[in-house]
């Protein structure tokens, strides 16, 4: 059996009086991806956060590798995020540094790389997402796509186990939503484990080998894509794919 | 930080003790006389604005003050046996300098009266001389003696007998106080006040060197014992000093003494007038330039370096750097520069002995620190939530986080407001001049004074503030364009 890469028991998560997250459980097997969906507000991103501990989960348990989370020091929790990929929905690229310095500033100050190791792998990285002649630029002179593949470049300089994706593509211009899909799907082929929070469903479809729908805090239905998208059970999942597949 | 902030509330609580101890009567004995011998200097404080008794003068591209307060002063050293240092500073701020040992004595031609010989010891009378109003030549028909001021604006200045003197004696009179009594003729001129209210010595040095001057001789004030009368000031409770320095004050008297100074005084307020051209004094400007930029570089220095740290302590987690922090910035923000710098040359000066400069450039530097912090936190804030969380979550730790993506975001964002400060401190560091330091505003007020001419130093001075406030905010222009570039 296949090791699980992470576990998620009885996680629970409060903003003031308001809970987002609702004892949500699930496990994420090396290799695996898998796909987040459900509509705004529904808790997605919220839960995304909670495994690397961007938020703190109110109650409940996460481990990783085997390494149970909330009781972790900060200098621990920082050590696990080196493991822990993420690309956000907004790219978040340091608009102070260029493309490249983007991708090497982790390696050089957390792992301590020396100058030309990191700037190698940086510069393979950058090649593997199209955007080796761009390396020497700042993130404003780039467009939404080619300064999410950066992102993406970015988090997988620091060699993570997982990569986790909050909404990728949500705030991408329609034309420029594909080239980034590419990257993940090249990602999702070479073996990557990945936790994706997404609105595209033919990518879900394609590449994810579960997807979970998530409604009011709660996984409301889990399963294989065709299961999900062909015989959905839960008549929130049913709504919810009635509403997209209309638009 | 931590400690300093506590180091500060201890140096202002002891202060404060300390201050309201001192209008209590030294009960010590009184070691006056032994202390000035020892140390061998007998230090003179007086606001060199009133010729013939005490003013500035360029001699050898240096100013001096001269004057027959100087020459009584240098008699009295002389025959103690001791040197003498004469400090300038504002008239208002004589009394405290006295008390917080910032001088030994007080020559200002200064009237012992029985207000201000409740708070320090007076020698005996060295001169007596009445009290003249000086008004517009043109209006010489209009007025005649003090009672033709009725309901009319008189000057005189602030804290001076003739300030009083005017405030009671004049019916409906409207007394307008100035530090300066070159502000004063300025004020007459301009019509501001009929009249000005000055001893007559000091009024005659005026109407002799402006032609568009004139003087009422016979004022017909009702002066009481000590109101004519000009005696030198010591520090309460120290009568050793004073009878010694008495007997030199007989023996002017007696060989009537003071007249050679006036005339010796005379002879310096000519070579001053002789030539009132702005370019003949360029070198009082000059000064004035180097101390305001001297004190506005190394006041943002200090400010920009404090102010991090006290941004860092508002923003910290921990609740008593945070507290600390609050406490200093609304404090600071909360009072006037103006105290905090009397503050911190006569208060924290009962301590340690602070010179003025440096007491200006601590108080200028504080108070530069609080308005940074803000502007840094604001910085700080600005910095969108996202880069934060995407350092965080490449395993950044805070400071690598704080270090390399915050603050040089942060930076570029606050550099705009960051010049404004220096800008503005350029302009607000003219306020060390009320304890004496030399910066341009304080060399204005001297070339007033020296040339008894009113509007054309503040001209000169006016453009010399805006040449460098302008050309500082091109140059941070310049840099902020770079900067923009960049990203």
């Amino acid at each position: 059996m296949m090791p699980e890469m992470i576990k998620i028991e009885n996680v629970t998560k409060k903003f003031g009086q308001t809970e987002v997250l609702k004892d949500l459980n699930g496990q994420v097997q090396k290799g695996q991806v898998i796909c987040v969906i459900g509509p705004s507000g529904g808790g997605k991103s919220t839960f995304l956060r909670c495994l690397n501990l961007l938020e703190q989960p109110t109650s409940g348990k996460i481990s990783f590798e085997g390494q149970e989370l909330t009781s972790l020091s900060e200098a621990q929790i920082n050590h696990l995020r080196e493991k822990m990929g993420m690309v956000f929905q907004s790219f978040n690229l340091f608009s102070n540094m260029t493309v490249l310095d983007n991708v090497q500033l982790a390696p050089l100050k957390v792992k301590k790389l020396a100058a030309a190791t990191a700037k190698k792998t940086a510069m393979q990285l950058l090649a593997q997402v199209g955007l080796a002649d761009k390396a020497e630029n700042y993130p404003s002179s780039l467009s939404g796509g080619q300064q999410q593949r950066v992102a993406i470049a970015r988090a997988l300089a620091m060699n993570p186990d997982v990569m986790l994706f909050d909404e990728p593509t949500s705030a991408l211009d329609p034309e420029m939503v594909g080239e980034v899909l590419t990257v993940m799907q090249d990602l999702a082929n070479q073996g990557m484990t990945m936790v994706v929070v997404t609105h595209e469903m033919g990518f879900a479809k394609s590449v994810a080998n579960q997807v979970w729908f998530m409604d009011g805090g709660v996984f409301a239905e889990k399963g294989t894509p065709t299961q999900i998208f062909e015989h959905p059970q839960n008549e929130r999942t049913k709504a919810f794919l009635a509403k997209i597949l209309e638009a | 930080m931590k400690k300093i902030m506590s180091w500060l509330i201890i140096l202002m609580t002891v202060g404060i003790a300390l201050l309201a101890g001192t209008t209590q009567p030294a009960q010590a004995a009184d070691d006056s006389l032994t202390r000035i011998k020892d140390k061998g200097t007998l230090v003179m404080g007086t606001s060199p604005d009133y010729p013939p008794y005490e003013f500035l003068v360029n001699r050898h591209g240096k100013d001096q003050v001269v004057g027959m307060d100087v020459d009584i002063a240098k008699k009295v050293a002389h025959d103690l046996g001791v040197k003498l240092v004469v400090k300038k500073m504002d008239f208002d701020s004589l009394l405290v300098a006295l008390e917080t040992n910032k001088v030994d004595m007080v020559l200002a031609g200064m009237s012992p009266t029985p207000a201000r010989q409740k708070s320090i010891d007076f020698s005996k009378i060295y001169y007596r001389g009445g009290q003249s109003i000086v008004i517009n030549k043109t209006d010489k028909g209009i007025y005649h003696n003090k009672n033709s001021f009725r309901n009319k604006a008189m000057g005189a200045q602030t804290g001076s007998i003739q300030y009083n003197l005017g405030k009671k004696q004049i019916a409906g009179s409207k007394m307008k106080g100035l530090a300066k009594i070159s502000d004063l003729i300025l004020a007459l001129k301009s019509h501001k006040v009929e009249g000005v209210i000055m001893e007559e010595p000091s009024a005659q040095a005026y109407v002799d060197n402006d032609s568009n001057l004139a003087m009422l001789k016979n004022s017909q004030f009702n002066l009481g014992s000590g109101e004519n009368n000009t005696a030198i000031g010591f520090r309460k409770g120290s009568p050793a000093l004073v009878n010694a320095v008495n007997r030199s004050i007989d023996e002017i008297t007696q060989k009537k003494l003071t007249q050679g100074y006036l005339k010796h005084a005379g002879t310096y307020m000519q070579t001053n007038t002789k030539n009132t051209g702005m370019w003949h004094y360029s070198s009082y400007f000059v000064k004035g330039v180097a101390y305001t930029l001297l004190i506005t570089i190394i006041s943002v220095f200090f400010g920009i370096l404090l102010g991090v740290i006290f941004a860092l302590m508002r923003l910290s987690k921990v609740k008593l750097l945070h507290a600390l922090g609050v406490a200093y910035i609304e404090f600071v923000r909360g009072t006037p520069l103006m105290i905090q710098v009397m503050f911190v040359y006569f208060g924290i000066g009962l301590f340690v002995n602070i010179p003025a400069l440096i007491a200006g450039i601590i108080a200028v530097s504080l108070n530069s620190a609080a308005y940074v912090a803000e502007i840094i936190r604001g910085g700080i804030n600005s910095v969108a939530v996202g880069q934060k969380e995407a350092a965080r979550s490449l395993g950044l730790s805070r400071q690598q986080t704080f270090k390399s993506v915050v603050f040089p975001q942060a930076l570029k964002n606050i550099w705009p407001a960051l010049g404004n400060e220096f800008i503005s401190l350029i302009k607000e560091s003219s306020i060390v001049s009320i304890i004496g330091v030399t910066d341009l505003i304080y060399q204005l007020k001297a070339v007033q004074t020296a040339t008894y001419k009113g509007v054309m130093p503040i001209v000169v001075a006016m453009l010399i503030y805006f040449i460098l406030t302008f050309s500082l905010s091109k140059l941070l222009n310049f840099y902020e364009r770079k900067m923009k570039h960049d990203a």
